[in-house]
Formats: structure tokens, sequence, C-alpha cells
């Protein structure tokens, strides 16, 4: 027994050598040169477009430079971050695309990598951006309305107006959208969303609810027959599936502006491959991908750098000046609240 | 002699090995969370034993509400598929060759198609802007459309469309082997219909019953897509609520506890019920 | 039969077809977005999906995985349901009640604790371990079913077997098994398609490798909504099942078994 482990003791000191000479040989090389063959990369993400788009512009160069293979695990945010959170101490995802709001308390649980203010693509990205995580794309909470119910672009306040009652349709509780829409009503009420009693009251006002949307494909059918007149909705992809319908709108509102919601892009922590996540983060928030994100998806790009062709500049938050009307919000704080106004909402909005 | 007392047993071994690993194991493990919380203004699990998720649950009546409604649909989907299952299982039964190939696969394409894609076509169908609507404003018999969705007859359509198939082959495979004539037999000895129902009928069709009952309470009662969809946010459910909690709220003990408070619940229904079917299974004098 | 009987049947095949009529009318529908009556029709849905790779690629996992859990669970569900029919044993309707859990209770919760305990032991992401958690949702299927067809039967035949001198197994194989042969091919089905069907257990299991295809469909409808490519394909899965029911049914005549 006393022999076997003593033997075993001499293999791990001599692997533990090896490793080491190994590993500074590998890191003495230059960077490009590293080979990950036989490494895969865990990525988790979106289905439909984004899928596609990082498969064509990240996945392929990806693979191609660094000899590893890339693999894309379709989910929403939830199921990520719920995986995140219950393999923090076994992870076998290396990147994770989360939202604005979640990625602050992901950091501060201690699943993803703060980001890094040394690494070249923090630099490139606008500042103040990386909250939590890497800003991964800029889009605004805005409204998509049916243009034979909604006559011109409406301001949040129109929400409210009798003729609509009955007819604004929501997303399901807990979402970026539907706290945009909380903190929107508190301000229209005279706070922010600081104040859930005044945001929650304000928006039971709107009730009935028509209906509480999975899919973009719902709202947009219940616009064309006329029994939904607006929705709150994120830009990018109401902006490129409305370009097809002539029939509905899309407007960032003014007072107030356009609430920032962001893709982010994490670095799940003690991942199994922490060099080729950050490449594919070089990659990702690099100007070729992101002005794809723009000119396919309408996602604003968070790299300074990218340039949004200029017949797209109305729908594409990219200028200094665009960045800054948008509305941010207290997301850190929001999170703390998610429990108590997701009862709220079942409640209070949704309830009878 | 010890084996030929354990041999009846040895069939069950793998299937219990598999649920004892992969599921009573995990089980165990969510009845355990559920007596953990979370920290304040954190979302990993804190592992210190709270009642905290059970005081929750118990004191809003909100909870109680919903673990309520969705026992009641659970038990409306179910009756309704019986009541409009045996019909279409003894048409089945009845029929011979390619037409009863066909009704059974026919039967079974709801289960084909997803519950996803085909809840967005009950949704097209339904909705406020859907054919059922349109056809009927084209008719003339109305003029707003008809809600048939955002409430529980919504949600109740949805579980219907898609659970049926749960009962009806179920019965199926009982009713086939019921004699055809052995009805007829009884009420030409002059039993009355109810008698026939009640003495032939029940006894032998009871299992199948039994088992499509089951399948179409607990589908309805753990179903997520169909509530969510249908229900517009106006008919709360227990699956909804559920994911809503782990998912997207991220609070793990709390959905835990809710798990745990509605197995109790189940648990006290069977219990209420084999109690019922022992008062009535009591021989009358 | 009753005309009356017939009628209804009529009317609830309507009723649970009618959604899946949509699907089909909808796959053809030029309109970008999931919508019903269709604004035209096309094919380009149909050619899009045959081109897509990671669709097909999504349907053979689906289609793999649901073979590997119907045959663990229904071999293990039938030999369990059949000791449990002919139990008389206390504590047959605990272990019963226990092989059935699974049916009881939103899945999701397990499936968060089972993918902490895959990362513990490396099943993460991998296909045994979808096969695995997949076996669980679908087992119960044909333990209840399968309990209702053994019930069904009468012991006395299984008693005369065994008296002409044959072994249990060959008493199950040739009598209680052929007996019960319609619970056989529902349970089958029954598994098959609840595999095939589940997305919220996926979702959480699934690896990159092993992505279904209804969490490629559900991971895009909740962005962007259905992507009609999907349509096609469910629709090309409808028209195949009953297609290859009819063939079958001329070759085997396998309705006869239900």
């Amino acid at each position: 027994m006393r022999l076997r482990s003593k033997r075993a003791w001499r293999a791990v000191r001599r692997a533990v050598f090896w490793g080491v000479l190994g590993l500074g040989l590998i890191g003495a090389r230059p960077a490009s040169a590293q080979d990950f063959s036989g490494k895969t990369l865990v990525v988790g993400v979106w289905g439909g477009d984004i899928e596609r788009l990082i498969r064509e512009h990240v996945v392929a160069a990806l693979e191609k430079e660094t000899g590893a293979k890339v693999e894309l695990l379709l989910g929403g945010t939830g199921d990520r971050l719920a995986k995140i959170y219950a393999e923090r101490t076994h992870p076998t995802m290396d990147v994770a695309f989360l939202n604005i709001y979640e990625s602050p308390q992901a950091l501060k649980d201690g699943v993803v990598d703060a980001p890094d203010p040394s690494a070249p693509y923090y630099k490139t990205i606008w500042p103040g951006m990386n909250n939590g995580c890497y800003a991964m794309s800029l889009n605004g909470l805005g409204i998509a309305y049916s243009k034979k119910l909604v006559t011109s672009p409406p301001e949040w306040a129109d929400m409210w107006k009798p003729a609509y009652k009955g007819k604004i349709a929501l997303p399901p509780y807990p979402g970026s959208e539907d706290d945009g829409v909380l903190a929107v009503a508190a301000r229209l009420a005279g706070a922010d969303e600081h104040s859930a009693d005044k945001a929650f009251s304000k928006l039971a006002e709107l009730k009935p609810i028509a209906t509480t949307y999975t899919s973009l494909d719902q709202v947009f059918g219940l616009m064309g027959s006329g029994e939904v007149a607006m929705a709150p909705m994120i830009g990018g992809y109401a902006m490129a599936a409305l370009k097809k319908d002539p029939d509905i709108g899309f407007v960032y509102p003014k007072s107030p502006g356009p609430v920032l919601v962001r893709d982010m892009l994490c670095l799940v922590h003690n991942s199994p491959n922490p060099e080729l996540a950050k490449k594919f983060a070089a990659l990702a928030l690099g100007v070729e991908l992101q002005t794809a994100y723009a000119t396919e998806l309408y996602f604003g790009p968070t790299n300074m750098n990218v340039k949004v062709p200029p017949a797209m500049a109305n729908d594409v938050i990219a200028s200094p000046e665009q960045v800054k009307s948008l509305l941010t919000l207290d997301w850190p704080y929001i999170i703390t609240q998610r429990a108590a106004w997701t009862d709220r909402w079942n409640k209070e909005i949704l309830g009878d | 002699m010890p084996l030929s007392r354990l041999l009846p047993i040895i069939p069950l071994a793998p299937a219990c090995l598999l649920m004892g690993v992969m599921f009573l194991l995990p089980f165990g493990m969510v009845a355990v969370t559920a007596f953990w919380g979370q920290a304040p203004g954190s979302w990993l699990v804190d592992e210190a034993f709270t009642t905290r998720n059970f005081a929750r649950i118990l004191a809003d009546p909100y909870f109680v509400l919903v673990i309520g409604r969705t026992l009641r649909i659970g038990v409306e989907a179910a009756v309704i598929c019986l009541l409009l299952g045996l019909p279409v299982a003894s048409v089945i039964v009845r029929a011979r060759g390619q037409v009863r190939g066909l009704l059974l696969v026919l039967m079974l394409l709801p289960m084909v198609c997803g519950a996803l894609v085909q809840t967005l076509g009950m949704l097209n169908l339904f909705g406020l802007a859907g054919v059922v609507n349109g056809a009927l404003k084209q008719l003339g018999l109305i003029d707003r459309s008809i809600r048939f969705l955002g409430n529980e007859t919504g949600v109740l359509l949805g579980l219907i469309q898609a659970f049926l198939p749960l009962m009806v082959l179920p019965l199926v495979t009982v009713l086939g082997r019921i004699p055809p004539d052995l009805p007829a037999a009884a009420a030409s000895l002059g039993a009355s219909r109810l008698r026939v129902l009640q003495r032939i009928m029940l006894p032998l069709a009871g299992p199948g019953i039994a088992a499509g009952a089951i399948l179409v309470f607990s589908a309805s009662v753990t179903s997520f897509v169909t509530p969510q969809i249908l229900g517009q946010g106006h008919v709360q459910m227990f699956g909804p609520l559920v994911y809503q909690q782990a998912a997207l709220v991220l609070d793990w003990p709390f959905a835990s506890a809710l798990c745990v408070v509605m197995l109790a619940a189940l648990a006290l229904a069977a219990a209420l019920l084999a109690g019922v079917a022992r008062l009535a299974a009591r021989p009358r004098a | 039969m009753s005309i009356g009987a017939a009628v209804l049947t009529a009317l609830v095949y309507a009723f649970v077809l009618a959604p899946i009529v949509v699907l089909v009318f909808s796959s053809f529908d030029t309109a970008p977005y999931f919508s019903f009556p269709p604004g035209g029709y096309s094919l380009h849905w149909y050619a899009t999906a045959w081109q897509s790779a990671e669709y097909r690629d999504a349907l053979g996992v689906s289609i793999l995985l649901a073979a590997t859990a119907t045959l663990i669970a229904v071999p293990a569900g039938t030999a369990a349901a059949y000791a449990l029919a002919r139990a008389t044993w206390r504590g047959r309707t605990v272990v019963q009640a226990i092989l059935l859990s699974p049916l009881a209770l939103p899945l999701i919760v397990w499936a968060i604790e089972l993918m902490q305990f895959y990362a513990r032991i490396g099943l993460s992401g991998t296909m045994l371990g979808l096969a695995l958690a997949h076996t669980i949702i679908v087992l119960p299927f044909p333990v209840r079913i399968m309990l209702a067809s053994f019930a069904r039967i009468d012991p006395a035949l299984e008693q005369a077997a065994r008296t002409l001198g044959a072994s249990p197994l060959r008493t199950f194989a040739r009598v209680a098994l052929p007996l019960a042969a319609p619970g056989l091919v529902i349970s089958i089905a029954f598994a098959f398609l609840t595999s095939f069907n589940d997305v919220v257990v996926s979702s959480f299991i699934a690896g990159a490798r092993s992505l279904t295809f209804q969490v490629r469909l559900y991971s895009q409808l909740r962005s962007q909504g259905v992507d009609p490519i999907t349509l096609a394909i469910g629709a090309v899965l409808a028209a195949a099942i009953v297609l290859a029911a009819i063939v079958c049914e001329r070759l085997f005549r396998w309705s006869r078994h239900v």
C-alpha cells in the first residue's frame, strides 16, 4: 500500500515537472502558433440568426486558427444561467451569452470572470459598457405597433390612452422587456424603478393585458387582425421582422428614451478552455461579427470601430449620441427585486 | 426456498435500479434543497436549514390557489378525455384493416408533431385572430372575436387536444379484449344498461381507464408549454410557475419547495381516492 | 355501433387533427412568420429544410435518443409491470408509485439537480447522460400501460401453462407477453414520442453534440419565433408516419395487434 502510494507520488512529481516545462515552452511561443487541436470550446448562445452569424463569422475562423472545435449549445439565457450555476464547481461551458441584468449578478456570485481591462477587445468597446461581462450588442426597448390602430409612431404614454385599453401585449415575467416597462411606468408616474409601488400601480392601469406572448409571431399575428395595438419589444429582432411587414411599425420612444438592453458575452469562471474562450471573445467582439449583427439583425455594435451604413443609422444604435439618449436602469437593484417583483407581477399585473 | 420467493421480484430490478439512481437520488436532493434558501442578494444556494420556503407557500393564497387550480384542471382534462375517449376507442376497436390502422396512427399524430408547434397551431385556430373566429365573423354570427384562449377553457382545449391520445390508446388495448357480444348477451338476459356498464364494461375496461386517467391527469398537471402559450398569462398553472421560479427567478430552493408541496397534495388526493374506492368496493347489504 | 359514436368520433378527430392541418398548410406559406391561413404557397421551406445540416443533425440526434431510451425503458418497464401485476406482497403499491413518480412532477427541478450531479461525474453534455435522463422520462409509460395490459389477462391461463411444465420465463414469453401485445405496441409508441418531444429536460441536459430537434426549435422560438423550416419538417414527419402506417398495414396487418 505504502509502496504503491510512493510510486504514485513519484509519478505525479514527474508529471508536474514535465507539465510545467511543457507549459513554459508553450508560453514562450507566439500566441497564434498555439495548437488547440483536440480541444472543444463550448459556447452557450441563442438559436436562430445569432447562431448562424456566430457560425459564419467566428466559429469557422477560430477553428481554422486554433485547430480546436467550437460547439454551440443553443437555448435561452435562463437555461444557460441555470447551467453555469449548477455546474459552478465543474463547469463544462466556456462562454455564455447572458442579458445585461444577469451578468453583474453572475459576476458577484463568482460564476463568470470579470472583464479584463487590459485585454485589447475590452478597449474597443464603448466606455462604461462592460458591466459584469463584456458588452456584446446594444439594443433599445421600444414599441412595436399596429399601423392600422396607431396612426403615428407612439410614445410610452400613448399605451395608457383609453382607445388602446386591453390591446397591449407583454412578454412573460421576468425578462428585460417587462423590467424596462416597469421602469418606464414608474417614470411616467414621476418616480423611477426604485419605487416599485408606483411602477406596479401605473402598469396595472393597462389591465387587462391582451396577451402574454412567447414569440414575436404571436404578437404580429394579433396586430394584423387588430386585437393588439402595441407591444413593448426589443429593437433588433422586431426591426428585422418588420422590414417584411408594411402594417406593423416599430419606434424608439423619446420620453423617456428607449431603455438600454444589452447582450453580454461572459467568460465562465474556471472554464475548461480559458485561452480558447478569450480568443472566441476577441473574434466575437471584433468588427466583423459586430458589423454583421448590425446590418442583418439591427443589433447595435458595442465596438466603437464598427461603421454602420448611413441608411441604417436611424434603426441601429451606434453613434455616441444615440448611446447617450438611452435610458440606463439600475439593473443591479432590479435583479435583487426579481423574486418579489415576480410575485407582484403574477398577482397585480396578470391576476384579476 | 429463498430463490423461488425472490423470483417474482427479479423482473423489478432493472427498472427500480434505474429509477433509484437516476430519479430518486436527484429527487432526494430536491427534497433537501427545499429546506435551503438563498443568501440575500445572491442566486447561490445557501445550505442552511430553513422552513422559509414552505412558510411563504402556505402563507400566500396565490400559490395554494395555483396548486388547487392545477389539480382541478387536471381532473377536468382527465374526465373530459375519458368521456370523449370511450366512444372513440370503441369505434377504433370495431374498425378493421386499413381503417383501423389509419385511426390508430392519426390518434398518435398530436404526439408526433410536438407540443410547441401544435400549441401555436391551436393559437392560429382559436386565437382572437384565428380561423374559428374568422369563420364565425364571415357567417355573420358574431361581430367581435370570441375569447376562447387566455382563460381556463382555452387551456383545457389545448390539454385535451394534446393529451387525448394518452387516454384513447390505453382504452383501445383493453376494450379490444372484451368480446363484442358480451354486453349484448348481458342485456338479452335482462340486465339494464347501467348494470351492464357497472358489472361488465367497467371491471373489464377498468385497468385501461385507470391507466388513461393517470396519464392524462399527470401530463396536464405538469404541462408547461400548453398553459404558458394558451393561458396567455391569465391562467397560472403549476408547470409554468415552477419553470418561472427555477429557470427565470433562479430560486431553486423555492421551486423545489413548490414541488414538495405539490407532491404532498397529490399523495393526499391519492389517499383520499383510495379511501373512497375502498368504501365504494365494500359489498352493499 | 351507434351513429352517435361515429359522429362524435369524427368530430373528435377533426379537433385533434386541426392544429396539425394548420401546421401543414403553414409549411407551404410564403409569409415570413407563422400565420394561418397562409398568404401564398411555395415549397421554399421544404427546400431550406432539406439543405439545413443543423436541423438534419438535430433530427438524427432526436431519433437516436428516442430509440435508445425506448429500447431500455420498454423492456425494463414491461418486466417491472409484470412483476407488479402478479405481486401480492405488501408494499407493491409503493414500488408502483415510485416507478410512476416522474409523471407527477414538473421535471425541471429534477433536471437541475441532475445537471449538478452530471457535472460532478463527468456525464455533462454527453449523449449517454441525455439517454439515461430520457429513459427515466419515458419509463413510467410502459410501466403504467403494461400494468393495465397484464391486469386484463386471466392468471389462470398462466397457471395452466405452469402446470403443463412451462418455466416462468417461458410462460411469460409465450402466454403473457403475446396477450399483452397491444399494450406493448402502445408503450413503444408513447415512450418513443415522449422522448422525441421533450423540451424542458433536454434543454438543460443536452450538450452541443446531443442537441435535439425540439431544443433547437425552442431556442429559436423564444428569440425570433417559429422557424418555418420546423413546420416543413413537422409536416414531413407527420406524413411519413401516416404513410408508414398504411404500408405496414398492407404488409404486416399491424393494427390487429393493438
